[in-house]
């Protein structure tokens, strides 16, 4: 794929410049010699330096910069690692090194980054963006398409940002004075559009056209796609696939592994001095549960974070000077509270469930074991909460109260109701497991002795 | 008498001018257009329109400030945008004199909106959410929470109160000084005014929704060595959730800034929230401090009223205790017990009128304020129906049983119908009668009929269960 992609540059490139020197003015070819030049000198020293520059020249002198004055945690927010990104050296470098090729053959190309949210992908982009040796050779264009009004509104924004004049404020006039742009003599553009997936429409003609800008003879453009989804390009962009030019040249963030976490997790760590607080063997714990479950950097980060908090407070309540050191007890408490969602929800709820909800999640189970339709609305599970209640001498709430506590259920995520307008018409399932629920409840007496009950059932 | 009648004006155009400023643009055109049309005058300076059109058209009178007299209507709209003029409310000339009575104190102390200066049985979520504002607010980072909870179990009340205690605390210099800003997704018409909100309480402007956005979207990424941490309360937090999600993903975007300094505090009563209807990227984002507030057992609803009614013998300590009983058994609603204590007030004090003697809310009362608030209408409601609409439900239960399935068809209702009246020896009406007697049992939603076709094969739900049906008929003796 990648050979590919670079050929049609290549051969794009190469009409480029037939094009040119057909068409192009005599002012322009003589603009566009000094330009050149200057370019092709740059990436001499570029591809002389570049394989060094890139792993290292960018991270280190950052590092100071980028260390908060206090020591302990405020150095160990997500952002403070845009500096230095442990971990995604190779995709650093795969990106670099696509640029610069890009540069080198004075062409253009699109890309499309993708990977599970929490991934780096972001943050990679943004230190591309902050590459000193691109710096003159390119122009960056950052835009996050969460930020615009609307999907069509992209191209004011790009407009915007390219400091372009526009002769009016429709749509298609920024659309044209950026397509003009494109046709005339200009640096490089990297133009970059994280989140990506919001600006997909029925048609997807403001992506098919944005897409299809790399590919024009004159453009010199290097767009990069960001989002979440791996086959966004296939999906939403089949027509891409018909024209090798124009098809984008993928790069994917898998989540982080487990060694990779604790190896961000020490950097961040050793940045702030704290390391000594967590022991390799809590680090490991909580990289493997990160790891296992989303490979989210955030999630990991903030779990650390959380940690070496509660040791601080520690310290502060005792006064020593030793720095308390986070303990494997201390881990896993942490996070059986952020990962076991249901199973602590059992411990709150021992006290605060209302009686008449556990016989509403009573009679909804009941109906689901031994009853013959499976398709449950309020009205039915009514019907059914009513017989019960009056075989155990409860007061029964009315059917209005009664659809009121629906919805209180389902704000526990027990239960949804799927509406139709009337409320007594909305269907009810349960989205627990039973054993989860039992264990919710806390109350197995009420349970057992309500769901051997079959005859509340039956009229 | 005069800002008598024009303040409720003003506060009704302050809300109409968000809206248009955000949609139709209608007030700048208005803005614009005065100017545009002074501007020919020689010896005024196009620059300043606002001066212009007052000497003009206004001349002489030239209200200093918002409080003497009423500006232009469209220089009035500019001093609104602008912050310059408050919003205010007529006030009374002398406050109301309330009773001096013990039931009436009580029935102050028990109104909901008369939050108590601490929070009972909240102590171990207070010290959470002012552990976590606090530790955010020293470091001066950003951060998300999450607190989740079903209604009335006083989330947005213990955040404020962390809230009032920690602005207390920055005033003395303990802590740092940070800022507030509060949204509640309800009061806003439009997900996307939710900047507008936030950037007046920022600012004291209003600017319309996009402009907001980017002067925000500037001040949280861009680095200024001066500024002191923003602390963004999001109530009701799902109602900001649209299709795309841009609004929730933008304000939890800022936090992940290390430039922002942004404390965003959302509340929501859906426990799995972040999971259900946010995106990945944007449940990502709010990170994994949760917080969520059980409902009160009865044991607390109890030691909320009592706190409430310290000092006072207006109530029989058994009759708190039945209401808070009655209340965490449903739902565990503090608003909900309060609400029936004020109403068991309210009896006494009728009580205390007719007898002349003062009376303390004893158990009857509280018995008979559960009973008005968890009766059940509709049963009152078949009762007093005509003889032929209880006859005509009688035949949608009839036909519910005979087919089996909940849903009828007027035909089948009606040759039921026909059977019973024939039976209890009523001359039957015709169909035209019998559909307007099914229509108005529809409209007080007895039943549910479909609408559009009001024909004969027209659909017929029973919108009570068939229980009730047969209770409120047996009292009435058609049975």
């Amino acid at each position: 794929m990648h050979r590919r992609t670079r050929l049609s540059l290549r051969s794009s490139t190469i009409n480029d410049k037939e094009n040119e020197q057909e068409l192009a003015s005599p002012r322009k070819r003589r603009s566009q010699l000094p330009v050149s030049e200057k370019s092709a000198e740059q990436e001499e020293e570029e591809y002389v330096s570049s394989p060094k520059k890139a792993t290292r020249k960018p991270g280190r002198p950052r590092l100071s910069r980028v260390e908060e004055p206090e020591d302990g945690s405020p150095g160990k927010g997500t952002p403070e690692l845009v500096g230095k990104l442990p971990e995604r050296e190779k995709e650093y470098d795969e990106l670099v090194g696509y640029v610069e090729n890009v540069l080198s053959t004075d062409g253009s190309g699109s890309l499309y980054i993708s990977g599970p949210p929490g991934t780096g992908k972001t943050a990679t982009l943004q230190r591309i963006l902050n590459h000193p040796s691109f710096e003159n050779a390119l122009k960056p264009v950052y835009i996050n398409c969460t930020s615009i009004k609307s999907v069509g509104s992209i191209y004011k924004k790009i407009a915007e940002e390219l400091a372009l004049k526009v002769a009016g404020t429709t749509e298609k006039q920024y659309q044209g004075a950026i397509e003009a742009h494109l046709e005339r003599k200009h640096k490089t553009i990297m133009l970059v559009l994280d989140e990506i997936d919001q600006l997909a429409s029925s048609k997807q003609t403001i992506l098919y056209s944005i897409f299809e800008w790399p590919a024009r003879p004159t453009a010199r453009l290097i767009l990069i796609g960001i989002a979440n989804a791996l086959d966004l390009t296939d999906r939403l962009l089949a027509r891409l696939q018909a024209r090798c030019e124009l098809k984008p040249y993928l790069i994917q963030f898998l989540p982080y592994t487990k060694q990779q976490i604790v190896a961000i997790l020490k950097a961040c760590l050793a940045q702030t001095d704290s390391l000594s607080r967590f022991p390799e063997a809590a680090l490991g714990l909580l990289a493997a549960k990160v790891a296992s479950t989303s490979g989210d950097i955030r999630r990991a980060l903030f779990i650390a974070r959380r940690l070496v908090e509660t040791a601080k407070k520690e310290d502060r309540k005792t006064g020593s000077t030793i720095p308390t050191v986070v303990s494997m007890g201390q881990v896993m408490a942490v996070l059986k509270q952020v990962y076991g969602a249901s199973q602590s929800l059992s411990n709150d709820l021992e006290e605060g469930f209302p009686l008449q909800q556990k016989i509403l999640i009573c009679s909804l189970m009941l109906m689901l074991k031994h009853g013959k339709n499976k398709d449950i609305t309020v009205g039915k599970l009514y019907d059914v909460y009513k017989t019960i209640c009056t075989r155990r001498n409860i007061q029964a709430v009315d059917q209005t109260e009664f659809s009121s506590l629906c919805t209180l259920v389902e704000t526990r995520g027990i239960v949804r109701l799927q509406g139709k307008k009337e409320p007594r018409m909305h269907r009810v399932c349960l989205q627990w497991d039973e054993e989860e629920v039992t264990s919710a409840l806390n109350d197995k007496q009420l349970i057992a002795s309500i769901l051997s009950d079959v005859s509340c059932l039956g009229k | 008498t005069q800002p008598a009648v024009g303040t409720p004006k003003r506060n009704i155009q302050l809300s109409n001018i968000i809206e248009e400023c955000s949609n139709g643009r209608r007030v700048s055109r208005l803005l614009e257009l005065s100017p545009k049309k002074l501007q020919p005058l020689p010896e005024e300076e196009p620059k300043t329109p606002k001066r212009s059109i007052r000497s003009s058209s206004v001349g002489t009178t030239r209200p200093s400030s918002a409080s003497k007299g009423t500006p232009k209507s469209a220089n009035k709209m500019k001093l609104i945008r602008e912050g310059a003029i408050k919003p205010n409310i007529h006030s009374r000339d002398a406050p109301v004199q309330g009773e001096g009575n013990e039931l009436a104190l009580a029935r102050e102390r028990l109104h909901v909106s008369a939050t108590p200066s601490s929070l009972p049985c909240r102590e171990k979520e207070y010290e959470e959410i002012y552990n976590f504002l606090e530790g955010k607010i020293f470091d001066g980072c950003g951060g998300c929470m999450y607190i989740s909870g079903v209604p009335g179990t006083g989330k947005t009340a213990t955040t404020t109160a962390v809230l009032r205690a920690l602005k207390h605390l920055s005033e003395e210099d303990e802590i740092p000084r940070f800022e507030f800003v509060d949204i509640n997704g309800m009061r806003l018409t439009e997900p996307r005014q939710a900047y507008v909100h936030i950037y007046r309480q920022l600012t004291g402007k209003t600017l319309a929704w996009e402009q907001a956005y980017n002067l925000l979207n500037k001040r949280f990424t861009t680095k200024a060595p001066r500024r002191v941490t923003t602390v963004l309360l999001v109530d009701e937090l799902d109602i900001l959730c649209n299709k795309r999600q841009d609004v929730v993903y933008n304000i939890l975007n800022w936090p992940t800034m290390p430039t922002a300094q942004l404390i965003v505090v959302t509340i929501a009563n859906t426990m799995d929230l972040p999971e259900r209807l946010l995106m990945g990227k944007i449940s990502s984002r709010l990170g994994l401090t949760r917080l969520t507030f059980q409902p009160y057992n009865f044991r607390q609803l109890q030691e909320i009223v009592m706190a409430r009614l310290a000092g006072m013998s207006a109530f029989n300590s058994d009759a708190v205790q039945l209401v808070a009983r009655k209340v965490a058994a449903v739902s565990g609603d503090a608003r909900r017990a309060l609400d029936i204590c004020r109403r068991a007030t309210e009896l006494a004090d009728d009580q205390a009128r007719k007898t002349s003697q003062s009376v303390t809310v004893s158990m009857i009362h509280v018995q008979q304020a559960l009973t008005e608030m968890i009766t059940s209408a509709k049963v009152k409601t078949i009762r007093s129906c005509s003889r032929m609409e209880q006859l005509f439900l009688q035949a949608v239960t009839a036909e519910v049983t005979r087919t089996g399935i909940e849903e009828c068809n007027f035909l089948g209702v009606y040759s039921q119908f026909e059977a019973l009246a024939a039976f209890s020896g009523i001359i039957v009406p015709n169909p035209g009668r019998a559909m307007a007697i099914c229509s108005r049992l529809a409209a007080s939603r007895l039943l549910i009929c479909e609408c559009g076709s009001s024909d004969i094969y027209q659909k017929i739900l029973l919108n009570i269960s068939t229980d009730d049906v047969h209770f409120a008929l047996q009292a009435s003796k058609l049975l």
